[in-house]
């Protein structure tokens, strides 16, 4: 067995193996940035969690006859609950959709005057939701500090988003 | 195979090996006391939230975990990329990389787990599919998945170069997860205090949030002191192995 080191037989050696790492970094950045643009453009377009109120009907992914998930502000004093049924209104940038919602107690923070997600379907009008979540701000402030800036707090919340 | 860029503490033949330094003692003692006042302000001082009562206080463990989690990402990318600089240099580097990478995983999974039970008091949802939990949760899994192509096996450089390049690719997606709130509707609310210019944060949450920062950031970097000594101490007990089992052959060889 010749195990003695092999002369450099080949002087373009290491060129092409310059050019080929040259050629598999370019190949990687292309690859990368066509991931990044393909991901984005995907994602962009189809990742939004939810319709706004006013958009049902309007937008694209939006169409009032397939299940959507809408968000928008619960009226104030629009809740009532009768016999596990909580019914409301949501109303965003000046457009208003009563919900139904039939499946027990809605959980998290549900009150009046807060932005909700509500899973369901449009039926003449009325939403019927069978699933709610809660959309809370990134404002945190104290808890009673009087009495009048918390009714405040919760009067500018309502009116915020209509 | 040599050894040139192991180091570690205590390797004098009859005193205990360990991984405790007087830095990471210091270290140590301050993340206990920012860890108690991190108690005292989130628990005590500071105030329930208007809307969400005393549910907010899960703040100052889900955004300072997710911090340390973000740091020690980009920390990996870093050290990754100094290993890849001068590729001869040093293993020193990767192992900070995977130390990083060990600890940036156990504190994306504490953030996912606070987040779980805030989702369920706040929003009604222990889990939901949008834009920043779904994000937050494949980073979650990308590094994971990192952590598993260390254990590949091969040298101790295959290893490092491997996963130096895994680091660089998955470092991309902090961006993406941190603006994912921005970027897409969501159920999860915008970030109240980074890349912000009006804060909307009461006083003493916003400096409760800031010693959760401190106070995790010191417990980052003693876990980062010791677990990087650690795997010194495993790459050496790889190479001292392979160095016992060539001259125990070489000796078969001489008899």
């Amino acid at each position: 067995m010749d195990l003695s080191p092999r002369p450099a037989s080949e002087a373009a050696a290491p060129k092409a193996r310059n050019r080929r790492k040259m050629l598999s970094i370019g190949l990687l950045l292309f690859v990368l940035l066509a991931g990044i643009l393909v991901v984005s453009k995907f994602l962009t377009q189809s990742l939004d969690y939810y319709c706004n109120v006013d958009e049902v009907g309007h937008k694209d992914g939006c169409e009032a006859g397939r299940r959507l998930r809408i968000q928008g502000v619960v009226d104030k004093g629009s809740i009532t609950t009768d016999n596990g049924v909580t019914t409301f209104n949501l109303t965003f940038n000046k457009v208003t959709v009563p919900v139904v919602y039939d499946s027990g107690e809605p959980g998290g923070l549900f009150q009046q005057c807060i932005p909700v997600v509500v899973h369901g379907v449009m039926k003449s009008g009325t939403f019927e939701g069978d699933d709610v979540e809660v959309k809370h701000s990134n404002e945190y402030d104290e808890k009673n500090k009087t009495r009048v800036a918390t009714a405040d707090a919760e009067a500018a919340a309502c009116s915020q988003s209509k | 195979m040599a050894t040139p860029d192991i180091e570690t503490p205590a390797t004098a033949a009859g005193t205990r090996a360990g991984t405790g330094t007087v830095f990471t003692r210091f270290i140590g003692l301050a993340t206990i006391v920012g860890m108690v006042a991190l108690g005292v302000f989130g628990l005590l001082l500071s105030p329930a939230d208007v809307q969400q009562s005393d549910s907010v206080r899960i703040l100052y463990i889900h955004v300072g975990t997710v911090w340390v989690a973000y740091v020690a990402f980009a920390f990996t990318a870093l050290a990754s990329a100094a290993y890849l600089w001068k590729r001869t240099t040093s293993l020193a580097w990767d192992r900070f990389a995977g130390a990083s990478a060990e600890i940036g995983v156990l504190f994306m999974a504490l953030t996912l787990l606070a987040g779980s039970l805030w989702g369920r008091l706040s929003w009604g949802k222990f889990w939901v599919w949008d834009a920043r939990v779904t994000s937050t949760a494949f980073m979650f899994v990308t590094y994971v998945g990192y952590l598993a192509v260390r254990g590949l096996g091969g040298s101790h450089h295959q290893r490092a170069r491997r996963s130096a390049v895994v680091a660089l690719l998955a470092v991309l997606e902090i961006p993406l997860v941190h603006f994912s709130v921005k970027l897409w509707r969501g159920l999860h609310q915008d970030s109240s205090v980074a890349d912000r210019t009006n804060v909307n944060l009461h006083g003493l949450m916003l400096f409760s949030l800031f010693i959760s920062v401190i106070a995790f950031t010191l417990l980052y970097v003693w876990l980062m002191m010791h677990r990087q000594r650690v795997l010194a101490m495993q790459d050496a007990i790889d190479n001292t192995g392979l160095d016992y089992a060539l001259q125990q052959r070489r000796d078969e060889g001489d008899l």
